[in-house]
Order: C-alpha cells, then structure tokens, then sequence
C-alpha cells in the first residue's frame, strides 16, 4: 500500500532516530524512580559527603591562615561550590559498565540488528538515568541547603547552574561512554576508568576550584573538557555572571560537539575491528 | 577456635586470588586510587599548610592507619562486607548445622582482592609521608589492631540490622561506606552535628582520629580511650548480632 | 529405640505485609502462618524416613525445627538425646545436613579443600578423617573430581561432594533436603543408591525431604505426608506403594488419532488426536508389557514414561485419608 510506505521509510530518518532515543531516554530516567530506594541510597551517600567536604571548607575558611591561598578563597567558602561539582559526578550514569558488558558479552549483535543507531540508543538511556539522579540529588541539595541556615547565592546562580549542571553530566556520560568503548580492546575497563575518573576530578576540580591550583597546572586543566563539565559550573556558584555563564556555556556546547564525535570515532573503529576479526 | 578460622580464612583468601587478572587489575586499581587522593591532599597542604592543628604528616598517618584498616579488614574478615545479604539470603543454616559460632564463620566467608592494593598503599603512606620513626612501631600496631576491631564491630552492627529489616541489604553496605568516608578526613574538621556522628554512629573518631592523637602524643589518657572505645564497640556488635541470631532462629526474620 | 522423637510441634511466623508505596511505611498488617500446627512422631535408629508434602507444607520447617535451626512456637522433641534448639552445638557433631538448592562447598575450589575445612569445623582428627574420606571417596567413585574445582562438576557430581562433606564427621543422623533436586535420572539414581547403601552400611539413620516420588520408594522405608502444616499419613513405604506409589504414566504419540490398551491396571488419563496418557497400576501390568502392547499395534512415534507429580501422589493419599 503506497500510503503506508512514509510511515515506514521515517523509522530510518532522523526524526526515527530522535523518537527513539527520546525513548530510550525515557526508559533509562522511569528505571531510577522505580528502584527508588537505590535513588535514595544515593543521595543519602551525597549528604554524607557534602557534611564531610562542607566540614573541611568551613574549616579552612574560618581559619584563613595568612600567607596561604585561604585568602583567594571565596567569602562563603567552598561548601556551595562543592556541592554543585559533586552533585554532577555523582549523576552520572555507569554507562561504561553497560557498554563494557554488552561488548564483552557478544550482546552487541542483536543490537546491530535493529534499524536504530546502537550507541546513540545506549548514551540517551544513560542520560535520562543521569537525569533521574540530577532530579534526585538536586533535590536533596536544596532541601539540605534550606535547612543549614548557610548565606545563599544570588539567585540567577541557580538559574546558570540549573543549564550547566545537566550539560556538565552529560559531558561525564560522553567521558565515560569513551571508556566503555575501550571494552574493543581491552579485557577490562576498570583500569582506564579509574585513570580516566580521577584525571577527570583532579583536572575538573572536583574537591576545589582550579582556580587554586598552581598557574601552569590551571592553565592546563581550563582547557580541558573536564574543567566545562564540572568547573564551569560549580563556578558559578563562587561567582555568578552572565559572562561567565556564556563563557561557559560555549565551552560546554564545544566539548559536547567534540567529545561527541571522539565518542562516535571509537565506536566506529570498534565496530569495524568486531566486524573484522569478531568479538 | 583460632586454627579453625585460620582454616577457613585461608581457603577465602586463595578464593580471592583465583583470578589473577581481577585480583592484580583491582589492587592495581585501588593502588591508582590512593595515589590519587594522596596527590589531592598533597595540593592541599602545599596550598593551606594545616587545617584545624593537622598538617601533611597527620592527614598521611591517617590515611596510612585507614588504608591498613580497611586492608586487614578486608583480607582477613572479608564477610564483613556482604554480611547482610548473606544473611537475607539465608546462608545461616547451613552454618547452623554446624558446630562452630556463627560470627567467625560469616567473617570468614570472603576475602577481598582489592583490599591487598590498600595494605601496600597504607605502608608505604606510613613509611614515606607521616613522618613517623621505627620506635613507633608498636603504637602504630596498637592503633591498627584496636581501628580494624572497630571498623569491623561497626561493620557487623551495621549488618545486624538485616535481622530487623530486610532493607538494611544496602543500607548496611552504605553506613560502612559512610564510615569510611568519615575515617578520611582530618578530624579537626568535625564540630556540633558532624563530631557527634564522628564519634558515635560512624565512628572514625575511634577508629583513626583519637589513634593519630595517640601516635602524636601517647600518653595513658588516649590509650584508655582507644581500648574502653574498642571493647565498647564489640559488645554492641556481639550483642545486636545475637538477639538477631535469636529473631533469626524464632523464624522472624523473612529471608530467601 | 527412637533417637528422633517429635511431641505436638508447632511453628508460627509472624510477619509483616507491607502495603505498596510509601504508605507502607505507616500501614502495617501483621500477619501469622501457621508453618506447623502440632505434629507428633518418633523414628528409631537406623530407619530410614522420608517426609513429603506439596510446597509449604512444613517440611522444610520440621527439618529446620529438628536440626536445629529453628525454634519452635511449641512442643517438644529430642534428637539423639538432645533438644535441637538448646543444644545446638552438641547436636551439630552427630547429625550431616545436606542442603540440596544451596551449596557447603567453595565453588572456586576442589571439593578436597572444603573438605579439609570441614575436618577442622567438626574436630575430626586427620587419622579419621583421611579413611573416612578415602571410603566415601571410594565408594561415590569420586577420586577423578576430587581435585577439580567445584564449579567445573556436573551438578551430580556436585551433589555427590555435598553428601560425602556432610557425611566426614561421621554423623549418625542424616537430614536430606531435596537432595536430587535438578539432577538428571542417571545422577539421581546414583545418589539413591548411594545414600541407601552408606546409610546401611554405618547403621546411619536418614530423614530426607523430596518431591520425587522415587526417592521416597527408592531410599526410604517409611514415609511422613505433611499438608498444610499436619501429618496426613505416617506408614511404612511397602503399604503406600501398594496404594499409591506403583504408577506410572506413560504417554504415546501416535499415527493413528487414538491407540486402544486393553491391558488390566491400564487407564486411560487423557487423551487428544495422536496422544494418549495411560496410567499403569505396576503391580498388575508392568510398564514393559505396555510398552510392548503399544508397540504391537504399529505406528507409535514416541513414548514417555513418567512417575505421577508428587502433587498428585499427595493429593490422592490426603483425599484417601479425608475419605476414611
């Protein structure tokens, strides 16, 4: 029948290709809220850690030691700061233990089956998991935030954050989608994920803004795909501005197009070396 | 009793290095790991100097006594780690069948291949960085011996909770790893809220703060401390874990 | 002599349901299940029982109560001279348990390794120890496997470790739980054999738990019915067989649309175009002679022979009873 051959060709367009990874998106945000008490569990383990972290910037902040950099340290100190790196690398979803079992697992094959990209269906189930725990862990940051009494940001901060905190885990999916990917070659990922994570913390600045680091050490770290996922916006919360933000937000959308297409690369190259020599 | 959980702990330990590529890939990985955060508080100090009284040298004894803790903890009393789902599982009978106490053999159950990167990162911590000299061999062996029966009392209170609920399967894994996170920052930090978890319900206080104290000044005040701490600590862990021995034997407790 | 006796055993659980949601966290409803309510019974030395039922019955329950596992709500019993649950530990040395869904042994490991381990739990010195091993080991023919690790065996052969580990501390009483529990027939069989020749060779006394029918006619001389937490039928295996247990099904698929036995203790269950069932009463035709006569009348494309489900055994001796 001629009326239905559109309907049919679209599942192989790109607006095929968007709905379905809009579903997987879907699927892989409905999982977190079904299992409930890991998402708490979760942000529970977030809490603990901002007490821990929170402790230790206070801390420092309160003693501001002359001749140390206590003195480039914010007014507010480094608690809100941390807050909003950690929330973003604890939402990230383990996308490279997904990938890493199916490809080890020889699950990949009936996936290439279907008529739908494979790692664009996996790296959208991961983001709408991430979604899921930044929805999660955000809430429980504000209501902690609520109860500590702490001086709050401008406003506008949690504006600029609520755009770059999402964006920032979805770099760290993409990162983490990158290792999983090393599955092709390797037998396990565990050893590059470790180095790929704590590279990442270090050069993003996890525990304290690269600002403090070192000259030679920031002016490395800036310029990395790990300072626009957790840096930038945690920044923001040290010192909101709207050119900041913008700065930012390039940056962001630079590495996600970059990372991106690193991400497809390996995939590819991965792909031809299982259609070669097989799994 | 001792030979039976040498036994036994000894067939745990070949299990765990079974697989020679797992084993050297997470010992590795966990080598990586401390290396890590040994570079962060490095930074640290380079950038602060102290935080609350405690320099690069009390933060590296910390470190040193935790990372050993959680590597004697986890080589040589290894169940620890999964014994709540172990006994939601039900894995008890089997034990109550046989003539031994229970506890030992839950403990001897597992052991873990991660923890031996742990033991190796803890004693080159101790030797490199804390600045300690040999004659403080025998406190740092106290603080070791009275932080790992602590860590592993706390471990099993927590686990105990898996006779009261069948939720404690996670929850118990949590709070162990809560209790760590605490047990890894400079205990100058804790105040108000914070010191009172610090020293009760995750206690880093016993387990690391007051021992890096105690390496710092011994003195008789601090050993009393560490010791009444640790007695204290196994009493509660005997005692919640059996009266959930007893619900679990009055059939109370839903397992499978 | 009884070294097992049971007086009016009886087991409740209590727990709690929790609604869906996070209402349930508020909304609590405690429920009780009476597990077993009140079951006497005594068995003697060397005798070999077999205590069956359909799923939570209360079987699994009276053999935790009796080993030592598990406290009653009420009642009494004493096991070689012991209360289960006060003297667990002193129990523990005269009795082997096997688990049949869940294993003793480090599956990592050869099954020597668990073995040694095992030596040290029950005390058992190495002189002892080492010829207890070297007969059952013999005897099980187990000295190829010995020193593979466990997780490489076929799940008989696995089977066939766990009742040997039960077995080195030289228990005198030996509680089987579903021992041959997914094992292939050539496997059961040989457990089968196993148990009933080692269990009379040493004058050791078994109570085993199963869902197979033909363990309970093939290893043990008395049998227990539990339902719904009471003793249905307590009698020897002999009397029951006679009722209950010589049946066999045996299914046909044909050519022709129906095949026609006329054989005596031959029924026909159910049938539908080219499939019967028959069930053979054994003591009247024997399962070869219908065979025989199927294949006589030409065109049979397969045969099944099949033991009835336990369920149904169990149904039918409880309606008998109820009847009486």
């Amino acid at each position: 029948m001629p009326s239905m051959m559109p309907t049919a060709r679209a599942d192989f367009a790109f607006g095929g290709v968007v709905a379905a990874a809009v579903s997987a998106f879907q699927l892989g945000f409905r999982r977190n809220f079904a299992n409930w008490p890991v998402l708490m569990g979760r942000a529970l383990f977030y809490l603990v850690a901002m007490a821990v972290l929170t402790a230790l910037w206070d801390k420092v902040s309160s003693q501001r030691l002359a001749g140390t950099l206590a003195s480039s340290l914010p007014q507010g100190g480094l608690a809100l700061y941390v807050g909003v790196t950690e929330w973003i690398t604890l939402s990230v979803a383990s996308i490279h233990l997904r990938l890493e079992d199916d490809i080890r697992l020889g699950m990949l094959e009936p996936h290439l089956l279907r008529p739908k990209p494979y790692l664009l269906q996996k790296i959208a189930e991961a983001m709408g998991d991430s979604a899921a725990r930044l929805l999660g862990l955000g809430a429980a940051a504000l209501l902690a935030l609520a109860l500590s009494g702490r001086a709050l940001p401008p406003a506008i901060a949690f504006l600029y954050i609520a755009i770059l905190g999402p964006i920032g885990t979805a770099l760290g999916v993409l990162i983490y989608a990158g290792v999983g990917l090393a599955a092709f070659w390797v037998r396990r990922v565990l050893p590059p994920y470790i180095i790929v994570q704590k590279i990442w913390f270090l050069l993003g600045g996890l525990f304290a803004p690269i600002s403090l680091y070192p000259a030679w050490f920031f002016g490395i770290a800036i310029v990395s795909p790990f300072a626009a996922s957790i840096f930038m916006p945690g920044n923001m919360m040290i010192a909101p501005s709207l050119a900041g933000f913008v700065d930012a937000l390039v940056a962001q959308i630079l590495w996600l197009v970059l990372l991106g297409g690193l991400v497809a690369l390996i995939w590819r190259a991965g792909l031809r070396k299982v259609l070669r020599e097989g799994v | 009793m001792i030979p039976t959980y040498a036994a036994n702990i000894a067939i745990a330990i070949r299990t765990s290095l079974m697989d020679r590529t797992n084993f050297v890939l997470n010992s590795a990985g966990m080598v990586l790991n401390d290396i890590f955060f040994l570079i962060l508080w490095y930074m640290f100090f380079a950038g602060f100097r102290q935080v609350g009284g405690w320099g690069l040298h009390d933060v590296a004894r910390l470190l040193g006594i935790i990372m050993l803790v959680v590597a004697i903890s986890g080589v040589f009393f290894g169940g620890y780690r999964d014994m709540a789902a172990t006994i939601l599982r039900g894995e008890i009978d089997a034990l109550l069948t046989q003539p031994k106490s229970i506890l030992p053999r839950l403990l001897a159950r597992e052991s873990i291949a991660t923890a031996w990167g742990d033991g190796v990162m803890g004693i080159w911590m101790l030797i490199t960085f804390a600045g300690l000299s040999w004659t403080d061999t025998p406190a740092v062996l106290l603080t070791l011996v009275c932080g790992t029966t602590i860590y592993v009392a706390s471990a099993i209170a927590y686990a105990s909770m898996a006779f009261w609920f069948t939720g404690a399967r996670s929850f118990a894994r949590d709070l162990t790893d809560f209790m760590l996170l605490f047990s890894s920052y400079p205990g100058s930090i804790y105040s108000g809220m914070t010191k009172v978890i610090a020293y009760s319900l995750l206690p880093a206080g016993f387990i690391v703060l007051t021992p890096v104290a105690f390496l710092r000044n011994p003195s008789a005040g601090t050993f009393t401390i560490i010791a009444t701490s640790t007695l204290l600590y196994v009493s509660l862990a005997a005692a919640l874990f059996h009266a959930g021995l007893i619900r679990y034997r009055r059939g109370l407790v839903p397992t499978g | 002599m009884a070294i097992l006796s049971v007086e009016s055993l009886r087991k409740d659980y209590r727990y709690v349901r929790r609604r869906p949601g996070l209402s349930g966290l508020f909304d609590r409803d405690i429920r009780t299940v009476k597990a077993v309510t009140g079951i006497s019974f005594e068995i003697a030395e060397r005798e070999r029982v077999a205590i069956i039922g359909p799923n939570g019955a209360g079987k699994s329950t009276t053999l935790k109560m009796l080993s030592g596992i598990l406290e009653p709500t009420d009642g009494a019993a004493a096991v070689l001279g012991f209360v289960p649950w006060k003297q667990r530990r002193q129990l523990a040395y005269r009795i082997g348990v096997v688990f049949g869904q869940r294993t003793q042994l480090w599956t990592e490991l050869p099954a020597r390794d668990s073995f040694a381990l095992l030596r040290r739990i029950y005390d058992v010195d190495q002189a002892t120890f080492d010829r207890r091993l070297n007969q059952l080991v013999e005897r099980f023919g187990l000295g190829p496997i010995l020193d593979q690790p466990v997780q490489r065996l076929s799940l008989g052969q696995r089977m066939r470790c766990e009742i040997v580990a039960s077995l080195l501390h030289g228990p005198s009483l030996l509680f089987l739980d579903e021992p041959t529990i997914g094992l292939d027939i050539t496997a059961k069989a040989a457990i089968r054999d196993f148990i009933r020749e080692h269990a009379g060779a040493e004058g050791q006394t078994v109570v085993l738990t199963s869902h197979d029918t033909r363990d309970i006619e093939l290893v043990c001389d008395r049998v227990i019915v539990i339902n719904e937490g009471r003793i249905v039928v307590d009698q020897p295996t002999d009397q029951l067989r006679r009722q209950f247990l010589g049946h066999r099904l045996v299914t046909l698929r044909s050519a022709a649309p129906e095949i026609a036995l006329d054989l005596p203790g031959v029924t026909r269950r159910t049938s539908e175009p080219h499939l019967s069932v028959f069930e053979v009463d054994t003591r009247a035709t024997r399962v070869d002679a219908v065979v025989e006569a199927a294949l006589a009348k030409g065109g049979i494309e397969d045969i099944t022979i099949e033991d009835p489900p336990m369920e149904e055994v169990v149904r039918a001796i409880y309606d008998a009873n109820r009847a009486r």
